[in-house]
């Protein structure tokens, strides 16, 4: 039996200003090594969810906090963020409020410069990042050049200079063209083969569904589903609720209907080759 | 509001990149006084006249001359305004003209010598020499992000700026104080916006270990070289040479 990295158990939380909780009752577990992709509508507590996995909630935010979080071991209540952020790295919605130093090399040395790590090792993990991201060559450039999809992955890169176990992503490419998100989606399927573990808050289920191992969909603060992509995605009730089902699920559920089958491919490449003929 | 143009820095090579920011600190600071000390014009003109090299050496030219174009109204209201002030008792015309030349020449020379330090220094070495200078870091972080954020400030103000006159907003309306007024609606919004950018921007950076320890390490370290000690014997000396220029006239 291997030890979850993520446990949360019985969470509620409720922000200081607000009413009512915008988490409610969530549990949930993720192996390491994991890639779990985390979707629902908008104002459904992703984002909420994403601040409590790194100790941001409750640590800065305070509010009402039940339940538990413990990641790597560590209860984020009573573990600090600076300490937490050397476990997991979290990347936010919008780059540019990310982004905060001049250069970014600075930019990603702000991180093990926090941790008073030695100039060699800063230096070593700046470079090792950035070569990872595949952004060397914007070493010397000011993050305000920078197009937005290298802001964020100057974002990854300045997290991954922390060399945590776990990345989280708050809807990276939400601000980014289809070509820069699709990079930074790949980005993150190649860094959790190298074993990172990865939990995306993600609209774009067109472009990832089939990287991810698990999804979890959020409604109204709960976790209203939990399982494989395709489970999740063919499942019936899954149409109701505000997500958009990838057009390649939509063909294929009708397939199904129309020809009695049971076809469950998340890529059009799958898809291709069953009308073509060959098996899935 | 070219004046601030003047100030941004844009990276170069040239030897007056490379120096130390606590030498041109010294040099910022020894021609800020004798700007400030002077009151003959003609030895401000000659302090004026030895910013000339500095700006041909750091390749800046441009960017300096767009800030004393945009400084240009200034000038002339300090002249204006320190010759009224100066005439009235004894009505020496020459004594005020004088006067006023030399108030005028003091405000250019102050916008130069620091448009020449602004736009030789980036602002990561500046506040790296801030925390070498035993500034507490935090403090020196607080006006690298100041920097950082400048343009990503004006840019929002344009986007509000466009939103309220979409909205049938009209700015060049009015007297001087409508038009003052006129401002609040991109105000309030812009400073709404800061605040809750200031509250990301500090998630940020706790995510990344913001206050892990005690004391911080830095990529890099500042060292003063040869170059610096040659910098800082030259502008003495030019220093001095002014001084006592300004002791003979």
């Amino acid at each position: 039996m291997v030890l979850p990295i993520i446990e949360v158990k019985g969470l509620t939380y409720t922000y200081p200003e607000s009413e009512s909780p915008s988490l409610k009752d969530v549990n949930f577990k993720a192996e390491a090594g994991e890639f779990v992709l985390v979707t629902g509508p908008s104002g459904c507590g992703k984002t909420t969810f994403c601040r409590a996995l790194n100790g941001l909630i409750p640590n800065s935010y305070g509010g009402e906090f039940r339940g538990s979080v413990v990641v790597d071991g560590l209860s984020t209540t009573s573990t600090p963020v600076y300490e937490l952020a050397q476990r997991v790295g979290l990347v936010f919605q919008n780059p540019e409020n990310e982004l905060f130093c001049t250069t970014v090399e600075r930019e990603v040395a702000f991180g093990p410069e926090n941790l008073a790590l030695s100039r060699e090792e800063i230096a070593m993990r700046v470079e090792e990042a950035l070569s990872t991201v595949g952004i060397l060559h914007l070493k010397e450039k000011s993050p305000e050049e920078l197009s937005g999809g290298e802001q964020q992955k100057v974002a990854i890169a300045a997290l991954l200079a922390m060399k945590p176990k776990i990345l989280v992503l708050d809807e990276p490419t939400a601000n980014l063209d289809p070509l820069s998100a699709k990079s930074i989606l790949e980005l993150m399927s190649r860094l959790n083969e190298s074993g990172v573990t990865v939990v995306l808050v993600e609209h774009r289920l067109e472009m990832v569904s089939h990287m991810a191992d698990r999804c979890i969909v959020f409604d109204g603060g709960r976790i209203v589903m939990d399982g494989s992509p395709e489970d999740v995605l063919y499942s019936d009730s899954v149409a109701d609720l505000g997500i958009g089902i990838p057009k390649v699920v939509l063909v294929s559920k009708h397939l199904n209907r129309s020809r009695n089958g049971s076809l469950r491919c998340l890529t059009p490449d799958g898809l291709a080759s069953y009308v073509r003929g060959f098996p899935v | 509001m070219k004046v601030f143009k003047a100030f941004e820095f844009k990276r170069g090579s040239t030897v007056l990149h490379q120096i130390d920011p606590r030498s041109k600190l010294v040099y910022l600071i020894l021609f800020t006084f004798l700007t400030v000390y002077f009151t003959n014009p003609v030895a401000l003109l000659a302090i004026f006249l030895s910013f000339l090299p500095m700006v041909y050496i750091g390749k800046i030219s441009a960017r300096w001359q767009q800030s004393l174009r945009g400084a240009l109204f200034f000038i002339v209201f300090i002249f204006v305004f320190n010759f009224i002030a100066t005439v009235y008792p004894s009505w020496n015309f020459y004594g005020a003209a004088v006067s006023g030349i030399a108030m005028s020449l003091r405000f250019l020379n102050l916008i130069s010598v620091f448009s020449i330090f602004f736009l030789t220094t980036s602002p990561e070495d500046l506040t790296q020499s801030m925390v070498q200078l035993r500034v507490p870091y935090d403090y020196a972080l607080t006006f690298n992000m100041a920097m950082r954020f400048v343009p990503t400030l004006s840019r929002e103000a344009q986007y509000i700026m466009d939103a309220q006159r979409s909205r049938g907003l009209e700015m060049e309306r009015g007297n001087f104080i409508a038009r003052i007024r006129n401002y609040i609606p991109i105000l309030v919004p812009l400073i709404i916006s800061s605040f809750r950018r200031a509250e990301l921007v500090a998630d940020a950076m706790e995510s990344r270990g913001f206050g892990a320890s005690k004391k911080r390490t830095s990529l890099y370290v500042l060292k003063m070289s040869q170059t610096d000690v040659l910098f800082i014997l030259i502008v003495s000396t030019a220093a001095l040479a002014l001084f006592c220029l300004n002791l003979l006239l």
